[in-house]
C-alpha cells in the first residue's frame, strides 16, 4: 500500500522496477499534446522499433489519458510493422545497464564521470559513442547505481526471513546498516555522487530514490499504519538515513564501527521520540476529556448563582 | 543554371504528357522532388550538385545572414549531444565546409585536457580520427581551406573525403558517430542513407541529425513562412547572387517529412533510442539515434 501510495505521490517511478521501465512511449504521448505551445521541445519514440508485448502494455496503461484513440491505432500499426522487421539483437536499455554496471568498475579510480562510463562502454565492446545518449550524463550513473542498491535491498529483504525476528526499530537500523553497506567500496568517490545528485537538474530523481528507499525500510518493518504519521516516520527516517550517510564519509573507523553506532542511536532516539510523541498525545487526550468534563460543570455553576 | 532547371522541369512535363506513361506510376517509381518541382531520380543528384556548386563559396556567409548567427549554435549543441571523446572515430557527411568537424575537433581537444588526468593512455588522441565526407568536391575545398586557416591543415585527425552518403565507402561496424548536419534533405534516397549510417557505425555508436524542420507553432508558422519565402530568396539573390538556389532550399525544407515521421523513419533503418529535439520551435530539429 505505502509503495502504491509512494507510486502515485511520486509519478513517473524509477527505472529500477522493469514494469515500470519503458515509459517514453507515454512521454512521446504527452510531448504530442505539449509540443506546439513551446518553443523548446523533445520527444522520444524510441521505442518504436523494440516494443515487447509486454512493455507497451505498462506503457499504455501507465499513460491512458494521453493517448487519444487515433495515436493507439498508429502505436498499433507500428508495433505490427516492426514485427515485419528484424528484431533488434538486444533491448537498448538492457545495453545501456550494462554499460552502467560495467562503469561501475571504474568508479573508484575515475570517479562518477564520463571517463569512467567511456571505460565501461570498451569493457563490454560498445563504442563509447553511447555515453552521449545519456542523459545528464554522470546522473545516469549515480542513479544507475541507487537503483541497482535499491533492487538489491529488496532482494535481500525478500529473501532474508530472520529480519521477523527483530523488533522494528533493530530491523530499520540493520537494513540501513546494509543499504550503506553497499556504498562503502565506493565512500572515497562518495561525495562526489551526493554533489552529483545535488545538483538541480537532479534533484528531482534523487530525491524519488531516497524517497522510495525509505519507504522500502519502513515497509519490511512491517509498519502498517496510514495515518500521519506515515509521513513523519518517513520524514525522521530520510533524516537519520542522510545524516548518517554524511557522518560515514569521515568515518575512519574500521569497517565504519562508529557510523553503525551513530546509526543505532539515531534510530533508537526516533523511536523513543515516538513513545515520546504517543504519550503527550495521550496526556493532552485526558487533559481534553478533563476540561471537557469540568466546562458544562462550570457553566452551570455560572449560571446557577 | 535557372535556364537549366526550367528546362528539366518543362522537359519534364512534356513527358506526363505522352500516354505511354502513367503519370502516377511515372512519379511513384521514377520521380523525386527537387523543391517543389517533381523530377527525375538521376536528375535530382545532379542539381543538387549544381546549386552547391553554385553557392559553395558564399555559403558559410549565407548561413550567418540567414540564420542571424545561429546556426553556430545549432552545431554546438549537435556537438554538445554527441558528446565527443578521445579516440572517436566520427563521420560527418555532407560537411563539407567542415563546421561540424572543427567543432567536434575542438570538443575533444579540449575534454583531451581532462581526459589526460584519468587515462593513462597517450595514444588515443592520435587515435582520433573524424571523417568529413562530402559529395561535392567544390564544398569539400572551401572546408580544406578553412582548415588551414584555422591552422589545421596537416592535422591527421582530420581525413576530406568525396563520397556519396548513400554509398559510403567505409568498413561496416567502423564509426563511433555520424553526423549529417543541414544535409540529409539533399539526398535522393533518404532510406538508403540511412541505412548506411547504420551500416558503418559500432555497436554503441551513435546517428546525430541536424536539420531544417517543421514549425507548427501558429502565429510563428506564418511569420518563418513569410521569411523563408520572401525573405530568404531574396537575400540570395543579394549576398550570393543565386535566387534560385535559395529558392531551392526553402522549398526542400517543406518537402523534408515532418519529425515524427523522419524519426520513424531512422528507426525503421535499424537504430534504436530514436529521439528528437525542436530548437527554436522547429525551425531545426536535432534527431538522434543510437545503433545496438
Amino acid at each position: 500500500m505505502y509503495r502504491l501510495a509512494a507510486k502515485r505521490l511520486l509519478p513517473a517511478v524509477g527505472r529500477w522496477n522493469p514494469r515500470f521501465r519503458c515509459s517514453s512511449s507515454g512521454v512521446r504521448a504527452l510531448a504530442g499534446v505539449i509540443n506546439p505551445l513551446r518553443f523548446y521541445t523533445s520527444a522520444s519514440s524510441g521505442t518504436i522499433p523494440d516494443q515487447n508485448p509486454d512493455n507497451f502494455d505498462a506503457s499504455a496503461s501507465s499513460s491512458s489519458t494521453a493517448w487519444s484513440q487515433e495515436e493507439r491505432s498508429r502505436a498499433d500499426d507500428e508495433t505490427q510493422r516492426s514485427r515485419n522487421t528484424t528484431r533488434p539483437r538486444a533491448h537498448w536499455q538492457d545495453e545501456e545497464a550494462r554499460v552502467l554496471q560495467a562503469s561501475l568498475r571504474h568508479v573508484i579510480r575515475l570517479g562518477w564521470t564520463d571517463a569512467a562510463m567511456i571505460a565501461g562502454a570498451r569493457d563490454v565492446g560498445m563504442s563509447p559513442s553511447i555515453v552521449g545518449s545519456f542523459p545528464r550524463k554522470e546522473a545516469a550513473l549515480v542513479e544507475f547505481f541507487m537503483d541497482d542498491c535499491l533492487q538489491r535491498l529488496i532482494d535481500i529483504i525478500d529473501t532474508k526471513d530472520d529480519f521477523k525476528n527483530l523488533i522494528p526499530s533493530h530491523r530499520v537500523s540493520k537494513l540501513v546498516k546494509i543499504r550503506l553497506e553497499m556504498q562503502a567500496p565506493y565512500i572515497s568517490k562518495w561525495p562526489q555522487a551526493l554533489s552529483v545528485q545535488a545538483q538541480p537538474l537532479n534533484i528531482p530523481t534523487s530525491f524519488k530514490q531516497r524517497a522510495m528507499l525509505v519507504d522500502e525500510i519502513w515497509h519490511a518493518a512491517d509498519d502498517e499504519a496510514a495515518d500521519i504519521d506515515w509521513y513523519v516516520k518517513r520524514t525522521v527516517l530520510g533524516g537519520i538515513y542522510s545524516t548518517t550517510e554524511l557522518y560515514m564519509l569521515t568515518d575512519t573507523s574500521p569497517d565504519f564501527q562508529d557510523t553503525w553506532a551513530f546509526l543505532d542511536e539515531r534510530i533508537r532516539d526516533a523511536f523513543d521520540l515516538k513513545k515520546t510523541v504517543q504519550e503527550a498525545k495521550y496526556l493532552a487526550e485526558a487533559v481534553g476529556a478533563g476540561i471537557g468534563g469540568s466546562l458544562p460543570g462550570f457553566m452551570k455553576s455560572v449560571f446557577n448563582s | 543554371m535557372a535556364t537549366a532547371l526550367r528546362l528539366i522541369a518543362r522537359s519534364l512535363r512534356k513527358n506526363k504528357i505522352q500516354p505511354l506513361y502513367n503519370s502516377c506510376s511515372f512519379l511513384h517509381s521514377h520521380a523525386t522532388s527537387f523543391g517543389f518541382k517533381e523530377v527525375r531520380e538521376e536528375e535530382k543528384s545532379q542539381m543538387v550538385g549544381n546549386v552547391f556548386t553554385s553557392v559553395a563559396s558564399s555559403y558559410d556567409l549565407m548561413n550567418d545572414v540567414m540564420s542571424g548567427g545561429l546556426h553556430r549554435l545549432w552545431k554546438e549543441r549537435l556537438v554538445s549531444k554527441l558528446n565527443p571523446f578521445p579516440g572517436m572515430k566520427h563521420l560527418d557527411v555532407a560537411g563539407g565546409t567542415g563546421d561540424v568537424a572543427f567543432r567536434i575537433l575542438e570538443s575533444i581537444n579540449s575534454v583531451k585536457n581532462r581526459a589526460l588526468l584519468d587515462v593513462h593512455d597517450d595514444n588515443l588522441l592520435e587515435e582520433t580520427k573524424i571523417y568529413v565526407c562530402d559529395i561535392n568536391p567544390n564544398m569539400l575545398n572551401v572546408g580544406k581551406k578553412r582548415a588551414q586557416e584555422r591552422g589545421l591543415g596537416d592535422n591527421s585527425s582530420l581525413i576530406w573525403v568525396e563520397g556519396d552518403a548513400e554509398a559510403l565507402k567505409f568498413e561496416d561496424d567502423s564509426m563511433d558517430g555520424y553526423t549529417i548536419a543541414f544535409g540529409i534533405r539533399n539526398v535522393t534516397h533518404i532510406e538508403k542513407a540511412l541505412a548506411e549510417a547504420c551500416r558503418v557505425l559500432k555497436r554503441g555508436g551513435r546517428f546525430l541529425c541536424l536539420e531544417l524542420s517543421h514549425v507548427e507553432v501558429p502565429v510563428f508558422k506564418e511569420l518563418y513562412d513569410y521569411y523563408s519565402f520572401s525573405v530568404i530568396p531574396a537575400i540570395g539573390e543579394l549576398v550570393a547572387g543565386d535566387r534560385e538556389s535559395y529558392q531551392y532550399l526553402v522549398e526542400s525544407i517543406r518537402r523534408f517529412p515532418s519529425q515524427e515521421k523522419f524519426a520513424s523513419m531512422i528507426a525503421e533503418a535499424g537504430f534504436q533510442k530514436v529521439e528528437y529535439e525542436n530548437l527554436v520551435g522547429g525551425v531545426v530539429a536535432i534527431h538522434s539515434g543510437v545503433k545496438f
